[in-house]
């Protein structure tokens, strides 16, 4: 009764374009075109370590786990961040429709060689966040005969976010960390939430300030990192959240967190922002040169600036909005 | 040089518990060398769950009888006060990682949640979901972090340093500007996990797992122990060997061959898909051997009976894999498999502590051997291994350290490795790090893998003899310094090499069958003759002398091992 079973497995040649730069030899990086055969499963790094074994065995990468855990494999096939042991190529091959695919190091990175990029970086703001538990005495025993008690509602709370295998790939990715050699990126960020609300944590305070002393509010939420993360975690999510519980912890003296507040405020009180002041309740007294900057500006386009909000109709709605939530928040709070 | 009180070679769970027990007064300057960045290693990998009677969810488990699966499992072969103190000590490492803040899940009371295990007679094996390796790894990382612990990433250790009674330190390679370096060391913990990589291709390892400490160690003088025994997984995928858990079979997946059988009714007519690990690898192995394989050696694990529905909803992870690793969507086709090199048994010899016959010399973990896991390893047991013998080695490092002086350095002590590193950079040659690799690994699988009988193991030890006056010829291509892999690979074979000698040499003088390893040609276990433990040194000609060890029989008297 049994049926023969015939696999199908296609093949198709490629051209395989790889970034390139050995600093003892090479002045700048350059593009070497490599001829491979690409079959079904083959992933990006089969083919990477099928022309090291068979056509050149200079070409350098990083590789390890080869199951997606370890985070070692991160390149950028075609501009892509992602994990070279866990991308099926031939779908990539045929979706170009050039039969060519190009692998680049990863971005925001010094190259070491080849596909080869320095993470020190990425560690080096990882490590200033305190990014470990610090025992909270509430809740942990003092000794080991006991366990500490967790629910797993709480343990949800950042669950997900412990899945972070540190490939950097949000990193290569961040549109901030490009602009801001200083900002932490991404997966620090997610790395610092993820304690914070750990109920047997007791460095939150510490963390939040390691958060803003490393560029929690430059983050402008465009969310790619989200979008490239392997394990499906959402650092700007972490960002945002943490950013909140900074504002609930009663930081307020920060232009970020005086910004979000001014719009919360705003929208409750006027149903929408006050722009005309925005400047000053965020930069302070420094805040007036830009207002009066613009409002020379206007008066020379012949309109008359205001430094009131306009009145809108049903702009008490807000209000109505903002009391509904704050019962709820209450209601979840006591729940 | 550079010098630490305490030296760590690998940076899994074994070694990060070590780094971190030895640190933690902060006392003592501590470092952790690895070829990798810590939290790569192969630790992170680990899926399941590691055992300690919590009782957590069923409160009449107690740890004699983890104690009791544990001797079980391993066919008798584990020294039996070993194993106790391992399964005594379960709980409170479990509670440290806990308190260290890994995030293991939960009961509805809040406590450690637990699940089954094959072989384990209650649910004792701790998770995380589905990556209880990675949080572990992590959360030791972190604490290191916190601690103070150095860390020298991307180092290849090339040679331990002894003078014959204590340690002296390591030669070791820094990959990112090819210098050399001595760092001299009170105490050295080697903690660089198994060798399964010595069949190259079939294994679920990753592509360093090289035995780099086992082989350091061998080449030192220390004796290894029990190196025959490698516990092979029957359903690794066809091209990476990444593991399909027995889960699909639970839920009812079928095992064919190409001509679409269900074989297992030939092996295996009651328990057809579900027998244990060791008889389904000999099954599979068997339909290939006789021609009933897929074109790459291959049998099929096949889904297509199941509806899609069950598919998505139980086994999503599983279909994941198959998608990423494999490009086939196992909903519409069956899946390639083929058994996979899992776990090492074997390893550098050690006492309780992780102390091997040189003092301030360590292993832990699956690079050591003290030996808990005897002839077969039982799930969940290895992560428990690299908590407890990780943190014992570093305890008792800590306190070897605060008594002792450094001893004198040898003169010279870079010598050697200079040669050993000019000797593959100068020159060209037509052999290749890979050519040998892939010609060691066929070679094992096929004469010293699953089956095994005098002949082939004879055949295997003469033709490993070829391979290692191959790899004397072998040119690194690449001639720069900086983060040479080729180079790295190429070392790493030579360990490979010697382990697999070491392997086919035990396996051959071993006449029986135990555990995970299977004599064709000697199919029983043979209590009276081999109830003791294999230990390898490096004999004057350079080729292993395999001499014996008693088994610890402390309380459990062998008997026949059934599930």
């Amino acid at each position: 009764m049994s049926e023969k079973i015939t696999p199908t497995r296609e093949k198709i040649l490629a051209n395989i374009r790889i970034q390139r730069f050995t600093p003892d030899k090479d002045r700048t990086p350059y593009f070497d075109n490599f001829k491979v055969e690409v079959e079904t499963g083959m992933t990006v790094l089969e083919a990477l370590r099928y022309i090291k074994n068979n056509q050149d065995s200079s070409l350098t990468f990083r590789s390890f786990c080869r199951s997606a855990i370890c985070g070692s494999c991160a390149v950028r096939v075609n501009a892509d961040p992602l994990l070279a042991c866990s991308t099926q190529l031939l779908p990539i091959i045929k979706d170009f429709g050039k039969s060519s695919v190009t692998i680049t190091p990863m971005a925001n990175l010094p190259i070491l060689r080849d596909l080869v990029v320095d993470i020190d970086p990425v560690i080096e703001k990882l490590a200033k966040m305190h990014p470990y538990l610090m025992k909270n005495k509430a809740r942990i025993p003092e000794t080991l005969a006991q366990e500490s008690l967790m629910s797993q509602q709480e343990l949800n709370q950042f669950g997900q976010l412990t899945d972070c295998i540190l490939c950097a790939a949000c990193f290569s990715i961040c549109s901030a960390v490009k602009v801001d050699k200083t900002y932490a990126g991404p997966l620090s960020f997610a790395k610092a939430y993820r304690f914070s609300v750990d109920p047997r944590d007791s460095f939150r305070g510490m963390r939040i300030q390691a958060s803003m002393d490393q560029g929690l509010w430059s983050c402008v939420q465009c969310r790619k990192c989200i979008k490239v993360c392997p394990k499906d975690i959402r650092p700007a999510d972490s960002i945002r959240d943490m950013r909140r519980i900074a504002i609930d912890d009663g930081i307020h003296d920060t232009p970020g967190s005086r910004r979000a507040k001014a719009y919360t405020d705003d929208v409750e009180k006027f149903g929408q922002v006050n722009k005309p002041m925005l400047p000053v309740i965020v930069n302070g007294t420094q805040g007036w040169t830009a207002i009066e900057a613009a409002e020379v500006g206007l008066k020379k386009h012949g309109l008359e600036p205001t430094r009131e909000v306009c009145k809108l109709p049903g702009q008490s709605g807000a209000a109505t909005i903002y009391k509904k939530v704050r019962e709820i928040e209450k209601q979840e709070k006591n729940v | 040089m550079l010098t630490y009180d305490v030296l760590i070679v690998g940076s899994g769970g074994a070694g990060l518990y070590a780094a971190l027990k030895s640190r933690i007064e902060e006392d003592l300057q501590v470092a952790v060398l690895t070829k990798v960045y810590p939290t790569r290693s192969h630790t992170s990998a680990a899926q399941g769950g590691v055992n300690a009677a919590l009782a957590n969810k069923d409160s009449t488990d107690t740890w004699e009888q983890h104690w009791f699966d544990t001797v079980k499992g391993s066919d008798y072969l584990a020294d039996q006060d070993a194993a106790e103190l391992m399964c005594r000590e379960a709980p409170e490492v479990i509670r440290e990682m806990e308190q260290w803040g890994c995030p293991f899940d939960r009961t509805s009371e809040g406590k450690i949640a637990q699940r089954p295990f094959g072989g384990a007679s209650k649910p004792r094996a701790c998770y995380a979901a589905d990556k209880i390796g990675h949080v572990m790894l992590h959360t030791l990382y972190e604490q290191g972090l916190r601690h103070g612990v150095n860390y020298f990433n991307e180092w290849v250790t090339l040679s331990l340093l002894h003078n014959g009674q204590r340690c002296l330190g390591v030669n070791a390679l820094d990959t990112r500007t090819g210098k050399l370096h001595t760092i001299h060391a009170k105490a050295v913990i080697l903690a660089t996990g198994g060798y399964g990589r010595v069949y190259w291709n079939r294994t679920s390892n990753a592509y360093g797992n090289t035995g780099d400490g086992a082989a350091l160690a061998y080449r030192a003088g220390l004796p290894l122990k029990d190196m025959e025994f490698v516990q092979f997984h029957p359903t690794g995928l066809r091209r990476t060997g990444i593991l399909m858990s027995e889960g699909a079979r639970g839920e009812g997946a079928y095992l064919l061959n190409a001509l679409g059988e269900r074989f297992m009714s030939r092996y295996a007519p009651e328990k057809m898909e579900l027998g244990p690990r060791d008889l389904i690898s000999r099954a599979i192995e068997t339909e290939v051997r006789e021609g009933r394989g897929g074109p790459d050696g291959e049998v099929f694990l096949d889904l297509t009976h199941l509806s899609r529905e069950r598919i998505l909803q139980r086994l999503p992870q599983i279909r994941q894999l198959c998608i990423d690793f494999e490009g086939i969507d196992p909903i519409e086709e069956p899946i390639p498999i083929k058994p996979t090199a899992h776990y090492s048994m074997g390893g550098i010899h050690t006492d309780m502590n992780g102390v091997s016959p040189i003092e301030g010399i360590y292993a832990a973990g699956e690079a050591g051997c003290v030996s808990v896991h005897g002839a077969n390893r039982l799930g969940g047991n290895s992560l428990l291994d690299i908590l407890v013998f990780g943190r014992r080695a570093g305890n008792h490092a800590l306190e070897y350290a605060r008594t002792h002086d450094f001893q004198p350095m040898i003169i010279n002590p870079l010598e050697i490795a200079e040669k050993r590193i000019q000797n593959l950079m100068v020159g060209e040659s037509q052999e290749t790090t890979a050519g040998i690799r892939r010609d060691m690994g066929n070679l094992m699988s096929e004469k010293a893998g699953i089956y095994r009988v005098g002949n082939d193991l004879k055949e295997a030890v003469a033709q490993l003899a070829v391979l290692k006056e191959r790899y004397k010829r072998l040119k690194v291509q690449d001639k720069s310094k900086i983060f040479n892999t080729e180079l790295v690979a190429a070392l790493e074979l030579e360990n490979l090499l010697d382990l697999a000698e070491i392997i086919s040499q035990g396996a051959l003088e071993r006449t029986e069958s135990r555990g995970a390893h299977y004599r064709e040609d000697f199919p029983e276990r043979d209590d009276k003759n081999w109830l003791k433990h294999t230990m390898a040194t490096k004999g004057t000609d350079g080729r292993p002398e395999i001499t014996f060890e008693p088994v610890t029989i402390s309380r459990f008297q062998p008997e026949k091992r059934t599930y």
